[in-house]
């Protein structure tokens, strides 16, 4: 009798522990995963995924167009088993050249459709705007208004004071020109990018260079993926924060399984997590860019980017002139890279 | 027939053979066809024959290879002139702070060379603390002043341990002889000192004009739109991924590279200038005329307070809230290295490790063999080894990818290529040292050992084994150093799984974070003195002091 109960209340907990332990929800956990990244705030925002998943995070730095480019090079071997942040246009000639897994994450169908890839090979994460970040002091020293708009930027003033970093590389700035090119159209763009141009001393590897170099005060002005120059305000550099009143690129950041990713299943937790409400809270939080998960909460710091005037690259068009744009600027510019 | 000479003698006969052919085949896999790998694919983009990398090459690069040019000569220049007067003080001087000036010398040695690009900034920059909070100056830190400046100053370490070498070894009689038969003290050093010491100045020379050349990390940090030929082959290689661009772009780093490197194996022979060997002792009475000495007495300590304030600002840097604008104390980013970071660090460490063992167990092994034996095959297998010693960083870093591109992803995501990749470019260093002692080593002793009924094993273990751990510990704290600190070859091999401290550190500096790359370079300097501070000891002992320097190392 005495035995019955406590084999009954044995059994009960054991019931209870098993089904608790079922909803810990970590049936990966103790799996790894290796991600290439472009964005800011990672170490934080993986952490916690990591805490969430129990899923072990690797992860390299690296461009979108540097990541493009490797995989090309690796010819479909993958180091990585899947590719976080960066501008869509490379993930788009990605999944045209086969290098990545389609994956409708069951999350999507909370995010616009605009975001996602019909074929499902990428889903848009959040979006990144460009901004300037402006040294005060230097402006002062040298009597300059704050540049206001990308025509300013390439006034003969602010010779030498400018700095963006290499489209060829860098997603963003590959939208910055993108963008110019639509807002003032093919001839009168490409003159102002030529202007810009004349301003600039080098173009950077990284595309978090150009604002930190403006916060050094190595620069009066660095195009910025706003992400970087937020947290350079916030650390007290003599900066400040202008969008181009002409109109300033959004880009989609996406996220996407690389073809044939050794970790699969950990790869396809990894892009739920990143597309689900926490998960687009977590990186809302450690980097300023907005989710596209329109019921996610979006942090105070991040609700001034609503003022600005933000023309959302178009994903496909973007992605079909990359070549020919690219072409054409690497032919004018490139001489000037690092 | 051959000559009975003592080399062809004694232990070499006796000693098993099998681990040295694998050495050698180990050499001939890692070391040369990489090299022809990266040749193949500059000749053959397509998979056929065609020289369209090569192309135009010229003509388009003459400005980057003018620029290399130019930047190498200022370089070489002043980094012999700095390394000359570090040596002549320490060696020939009776000037006080000698061990401070070898402090600085091993401590710049030890750091990653991109390191001071980053202090550069944050001290001559356009807000720099110098430049700009101090004297107030209005100027233009970007371009090839400022690459010659910190390659001068980076590399002139080198040039003073070489030349050093090679005055310690020196027979110092001759110039007593000379000051006794009453020559001046000027007289002796032009006649006597400077031609006995040529050829380790020749040598400093050489190695100092290939690391500028081959650095890509100072013109992109500080050159601004000032562009070398070593940068154009990394951002072809890493930005826009054309290895068969990079690879012809490489070759033409080579080919300066080669010559020197004929002109430094002719110099040098089988001979070691990281020799273990006692030097001659330092007189304790000044040799040099006293302007010359007053001016060495000069360039020397103007070198050393540089140093320090570029290490200063590094270990402030790392623990300054925003350098620049707010000079509060914190451990952030020491905190945030902590969090983030600490898996680099021992990958790097263990890496580390990892590729001193075996270089040092190599490079000994090797030794045994190629200084004892004689032969074509043993001539090359001599020559080839040496090669990576000379080349590029980049271009072995880029001929790896090449080579080995090929191995399973459990094998790349191991980081065993960039063990490899350490240990090959080191492994010269062993073996030159190991030579050296070998030619110490009396191979009778070791008949001896035979005679007395010992096997060859007693023999390795009772003689081979003790005289030859002063050429391995050489060669384990080089290589050590080595990989803890370079860049330039393993930064092409880096995967998510295999990311290393200074890549991190390289990364972090591209994107201008100064509170991350100080923390990182703070504990990567740290580390690797603590390193090689606990071996030398160690396994060094307390024997002889001046032989600490047995860390008179190379770096990328």
């Amino acid at each position: 009798m005495r035995k019955a109960t406590i084999l009954i209340a044995l059994s009960a907990v054991l019931a209870v522990a098993s089904i608790s332990f079922a909803q810990t929800d970590k049936p990966l956990a103790g799996q790894s995963i290796s991600i290439f990244v472009a964005a800011t705030g990672i170490d934080e925002t993986f952490a916690e995924f990591t805490k969430d998943t129990g899923i072990k995070v690797n992860y390299l730095e690296m461009s979108s167009g540097e990541v493009l480019t490797r995989l090309r090079a690796s010819k479909g071997k993958n180091l990585a088993d899947a590719w976080f942040g960066g501008g869509v246009d490379s993930f788009m000639v990605a999944g045209q050249e086969g290098f990545l897994e389609s994956y409708v994450s069951p999350e999507a169908e909370k995010i616009p459709e605009e975001y996602r890839d019909p074929d499902g090979f990428w889903t848009g994460l959040s979006l990144v705007a460009v901004d300037f970040i402006v040294n005060k002091d230097i402006l002062k020293e040298k009597g300059l208004p704050a540049p206001k708009s990308w025509i300013d930027l390439g006034k003969p003033e602010y010779k030498d004071e400018v700095m963006m970093s290499n489209p060829t590389i860098s997603g963003t700035n590959y939208s910055v020109i993108f963008e110019i090119l639509e807002i003032f159209g093919e001839e009168k763009g490409w003159e102002v990018i030529r202007n810009i141009d004349a301003n600039i001393p080098f173009y950077t590897k990284r595309g978090s260079a150009p604002p930190n170099k403006a916060a050094m005060g190595e620069v009066a002005v660095g195009i910025d993926p706003y992400d970087v120059g937020v947290k350079l305000i916030a650390q007290g550099h003599p900066v400040i924060s202008v969008f181009p009143e002409e109109g300033t690129p959004g880009s989609l950041a996406p996220v996407a399984i690389m073809k044939g990713a050794k970790n699969m299943e950990a790869a396809k937790a990894f892009v739920d997590w990143c597309l689900s409400k926490r998960g687009q809270e977590v990186q809302m939080a450690n980097t300023a860019k907005v989710g596209t998960r329109p019921d996610a909460e979006v942090p105070e710091y991040l609700k001034g980017l609503k003022d600005a005037k933000i023309i959302l690259v178009d994903p496909i068009k973007s992605g079909e002139k990359r070549k020919e744009i690219l072409g054409r600027w690497q032919k004018e510019f490139g001489e000037k890279t690092e | 027939m051959r000559k009975p000479s003592r080399h062809a003698r004694g232990a070499s006969h006796d000693a098993p053979l099998l681990p040295f052919v694998l050495l050698s085949a180990g050499v001939l896999a890692f070391v040369l066809w990489p090299t022809i790998a990266i040749l193949r694919e500059s000749l053959y983009p397509d998979g056929s024959f065609s020289l369209a990398c090569y192309e135009d090459l010229i003509v388009k690069n003459y400005g980057l290879i003018e620029n290399s040019l130019f930047i190498g000569f200022w370089t070489t220049l002043f980094a012999l002139s700095i390394g000359l007067c570090c040596a002549l003080y320490v060696t020939h001087t009776d000037y006080r702070g000698k061990r401070a000036v070898l402090a600085v010398l091993m401590m710049t040695l030890i750091s990653p060379p991109f390191m001071s690009s980053l202090s550069y900034i944050m001290l001559f920059g356009r807000r720099g603390l110098i430049s700009w909070k101090l004297l107030g100056l209005h100027w233009n830190p970007y371009g090839p002043h400022g690459i010659i400046l910190m390659e001068s100053v980076g590399l002139a370490s080198i040039a003073a341990f070489l030349i050093m070498a090679v005055l310690k070894g020196m027979d110092r009689d001759l110039e007593t002889a000379s000051l006794d038969l009453g020559a001046g003290k000027g007289a002796t050093l032009t006649k006597i000192t400077l031609p006995l010491a040529r050829p380790g100045i020749v040598t400093a020379g050489l190695i100092v004009f290939i690391r500028s050349l081959s650095d890509f990390g100072t013109p992109i940090f500080i050159g601004g739109n000032y562009s070398v030929l070593a940068t154009h082959a990394y951002t072809t290689a890493v930005g826009s991924y054309d290895l068969p661009k990079a690879a012809a772009i490489s070759t033409l780093l080579l080919l300066p590279a080669l010559v020197a490197f004929v002109i430094y194996r002719r110099l040098m022979g089988k001979n070691s200038l990281f020799s273990v060997k006692p030097g001659g002792g330092t007189s304790s009475e000044s040799r040099l005329p006293r302007a010359l000495g007053t001016v060495i007495y000069l360039v020397v300590w103007s070198y050393v307070a540089f140093e320090i304030a570029k290490y200063g600002a590094i270990f402030c840097g790392a623990f300054v809230k925003t350098w620049g604008v707010d000079f509060s104390l914190t451990y952030r980013h020491m905190e945030a290295l902590k969090i983030a970071k600490m898996g680099s660090l021992f990958r790097s460490l263990k890496y580390a490790f990892t590729a001193a063992t075996a270089a040092g167990l190599m490079g000994v092994l090797m030794a045994r063999y190629l200084g004892r034996a004689e032969g074509p095959l043993v001539r090359m297998i001599d020559f080839v080894a040496d090669l990576p010693f000379i080349l590029p960083g980049p271009f072995f870093g880029i001929a790896y990818l090449l080579a080995f591109n090929w191995m399973p992803e459990a094998v790349l995501a191991s980081g065993f290529l960039i063990v490899t990749n350490c240990v090959y470019r080191q492994l010269s260093i062993g073996i030159k040292s190991g030579i050296s002692v070998m030619g110490q080593i009396n191979p009778e002793l070791e008949d001896a050992v035979r005679d007395q009924g010992g096997g060859p094993l007693a023999a390795l273990r009772d003689v081979t084994i003790p005289l030859m751990t002063p050429a391995f510990a050489v060669s384990f704290i080089n290589t050590f150093t080595f990989t803890m600190t370079t860049v330039g070859g393993i930064i092409f091999l880096i995967t998510p799984y295999t990311k290393v401290m200074t890549a991190e550190m390289f990364e972090a500096i591209q994107s201008g974070d100064i509170g991350a790359s100080s923390a990182m370079a703070s504990v990567i300097v740290a580390v690797t003195m603590a390193v090689n501070l606990i071996f030398s000891r160690v396994i060094l002992g307390g024997k002889r002091r001046e032989d600490r320097d047995v860390s008179s190392t190379e770096r990328p």
